[in-house]
């Protein structure tokens, strides 16, 4: 199913959650909404399922408004980011409750009921566990629990409220694959928050950036990471190191050197220069367009290392293979020389500022 | 290390010194304060045999006072389950102008003296009260009758129910309920089947609690009454009664049989705890 979202305004008193969103999400397509805390993300997500409602603006499915359709009548599959799972129900009574509550005259037969909610628990691998009570479960399971709850009234559109959050690591990248493999099975449009940009990255088809209640930037995961719309997406999207520098006569330079960038550089004036870590060349001798730096500490953990250099005064995160870095022959406190395969240059007075100084440390 | 005998105690245990004095006085304190009087009261009630206390109690008058006290249970009790599930629900579900009013009025009753509650009844209802007049020409008698008696303990029980749920069902939060709603349950559906099956421990404890105080209530209830025996007379009342008639085998035969239905409560109430531990568990996770 197709959602139209126009417009859409919600504010809670003197907090705007919503700044005029306006969306369009395409049936069956897996869409992410990517944001931090209190950017209106899992508020969109709400007033699509009727749980709240806007204060303007329109929603419409199928090309058919659903603004003045109740929760209870959207066919909506919603799984909250704490599940809600009945607590006083077995995981079948919980998996079957959509279909029990249905009118009479379109509830299905008991025996129907037991064979679906049976093929649904089987889906999410959790046929043996029927009897079970969701506090007998672990977090992944309650997880699949809430998803088959959310399958069974064969909804139009499912829904997913930061469906990994509460999961640790290595359950969270187990379940986000399997869930890529179930929408891909079902064909179902899908949209889930999430604050966590590699969810985003790696299981979407497409991802929607908001920041303060508006949408910042949408489309897909390499669009967005390769071509991010702003600085806010930019250091959103991933670890990032900014440079303060400035722009002279079309050439913007950190320290008195010249950085190569992509894509417009404006007037003059200061600037930021926004450099991914995977994206700093680490050289083991000085040469022209590069900058002498020294290697403060290393961290080698892992298929990556993650290098923290200093370099006029400003700390630079650099990541490489381990491999090079063996070639490299550095240790913490010698000194090298870096440059930027690419780079992107945002101007100091744009709106959207990221607040911290100091380079975030990649992920 | 070195020296076992102390450094393995985990670090919140206290001594066995210490522990044993903390554990005695706690008993002791148990024993003058709660064991004993209970205990004063069934030595007092059989201290003439079995005979003269069941005598005491197959009295009429007494027998009386014990239907009106089960009467008055029976009315007050449902009515304050039905508007304490009501208010909780109200109170911890939604925001609305006038709900920490509401909040302060269900405490109402626990903060007045029960005599208060009873006078104003007589104030409203009484022959000289606000509908005195009314409620005469139409013979209807509400003050010195079972009505005004139903009425003190609705009142004074108020606040057992709602006061349980109130702290539970915010805890609970709604998001239950919104998982009831896209599944597609009608707002009864969703009451009977998800919110009163995660309340119905704090429901049940509510409301054991209110059956007790409107089985015992005093006060309000002794405001309004009259003290008519063989009408108007609930079991308090009766014992005072009897007590100071200087009557004290039957006070006392009277005053055990509350502090059984009491008993009897709690052992209920202990008794269900244990039989659905699991489920109170996890109905509190």
């Amino acid at each position: 199913m197709a959602i139209e979202v126009r417009n859409v305004v919600k504010r809670f008193g003197a907090f705007t959650a919503l700044d005029g969103v306006d969306l369009d999400i395409r049936s069956g397509e897996l869409l992410a909404l990517l944001g931090p805390s209190g950017s209106g993300k899992t508020t969109l997500l709400r007033i699509i399922a009727g749980l709240d409602f806007a204060d303007t603006g329109a929603i419409r499915f199928d090309g058919e408004d659903a603004v003045d359709r109740a929760a209870k009548d959207r066919k909506v599959g919603f799984v909250f980011q704490h599940y809600a799972l009945f607590r006083h129900m077995t995981v079948f009574e919980n998996v079957a409750f959509g279909l029990r509550v249905k009118p009479r005259a379109e509830r299905p037969a008991e025996a129907d009921i037991r064979r679906r909610v049976g093929g649904l628990l089987e889906m999410v691998q959790l046929a043996p566990l029927g009897d079970r009570y969701p506090s007998q479960l672990s977090g992944g399971q309650r997880q699949r629990v809430a998803l088959a709850r959310a399958l069974a009234i064969e909804p139009r559109v499912l829904l997913l409220d930061e469906p990994f959050g509460a999961l640790d690591a290595k359950v969270r990248k187990d379940l986000r694959r399997w869930l890529r493999h179930l929408h891909d099975d079902m064909n179902i449009t899908s949209i889930f928050v999430t604050h966590d940009q590699e969810e985003a990255l790696e299981l979407a088809d497409r991802v929607v950036v908001m920041s303060q209640g508006r949408i910042v930037q949408a489309g897909s995961p390499t669009e967005v990471y390769d071509h991010p719309a702003d600085s806010f997406v930019f250091d959103f999207l991933g670890g990032v190191n900014r440079l303060e520098g400035t722009i002279e006569g079309g050439v913007v330079s950190v320290a008195g050197t010249p950085v190569q960038t992509d894509g417009e550089v404006g007037g003059n004036g200061p600037a930021v220069v926004y450099v991914r870590p995977h994206q700093v060349e680490v050289n083991p001798a000085p040469g022209p367009g590069r900058w002498r730096a020294r290697l403060r500490s290393l961290h080698t953990a892992g298929p990556l290392a993650r290098l923290e250099l200093e370099f006029a005064g400003r700390s630079l995160e650099a990541e490489m293979p381990r491999e090079r870095l063996a070639d490299l022959g550095l240790a913490p406190g010698s000194e090298c020389a870096v440059d930027f395969r690419h780079a992107r240059v945002f101007r100091k007075e744009d709106g959207r500022q990221p607040q911290e100084a100091a380079p975030v440390p990649a992920l | 290390m070195a020296d076992p005998g102390s450094s393995r105690r985990p670090a919140l245990r206290e001594s066995g010194l210490s522990r044993a004095l903390l554990i005695g006085l706690a008993l002791l304190f148990l024993a003058c304060f709660l064991a004993l009087p209970l205990l004063a009261v069934f030595v007092q009630a059989l201290s003439e045999g079995i005979g003269p206390y069941m005598e005491a109690l197959a009295e009429p008058d007494a027998l009386s006072a014990v239907g009106l006290t089960l009467t008055v249970a029976a009315i007050a009790v449902p009515l304050n389950l039905v508007f304490g599930v009501a208010a909780s629900w109200c109170i911890a579900k939604f925001q609305f102008p006038g709900r920490s009013l509401l909040i302060t009025l269900i405490d109402l009753p626990f903060s007045v003296s029960p005599v208060i509650s009873g006078m104003v009844y007589v104030l409203l209802f009484g022959l000289h009260g606000v509908m005195g007049p009314w409620l005469r020409e139409h013979d209807i008698q509400i003050i010195f009758a079972v009505p005004g008696i139903v009425l003190a303990t609705v009142f004074v029980t108020f606040p057992f129910v709602a006061r349980e749920l109130i702290p539970l069902m915010q805890e609970q939060g709604q998001e239950d309920e919104e998982a009831a709603l896209v599944l597609g349950a009608s707002g009864w559906q969703t009451f009977w089947r998800v919110t009163l099956p995660n309340i119905r421990w704090g429901l049940l404890y509510g409301v054991l609690l209110c059956n007790a105080r409107a089985m015992g209530e005093f006060g309000a209830v002794s405001v309004v009454s009259g003290h008519i025996r063989g009408k108007t007379n609930t079991m308090p009342l009766h014992v005072e009664i009897l007590y100071n008639e200087y009557n004290f085998v039957a006070a006392f035969a009277v005053a055990s049989l509350l502090a059984l239905l009491a008993l009897v409560t709690l052992a209920a109430k202990t008794a269900l705890e244990w039989r659905f531990a699991d489920q109170i568990a996890a109905s509190r996770r």
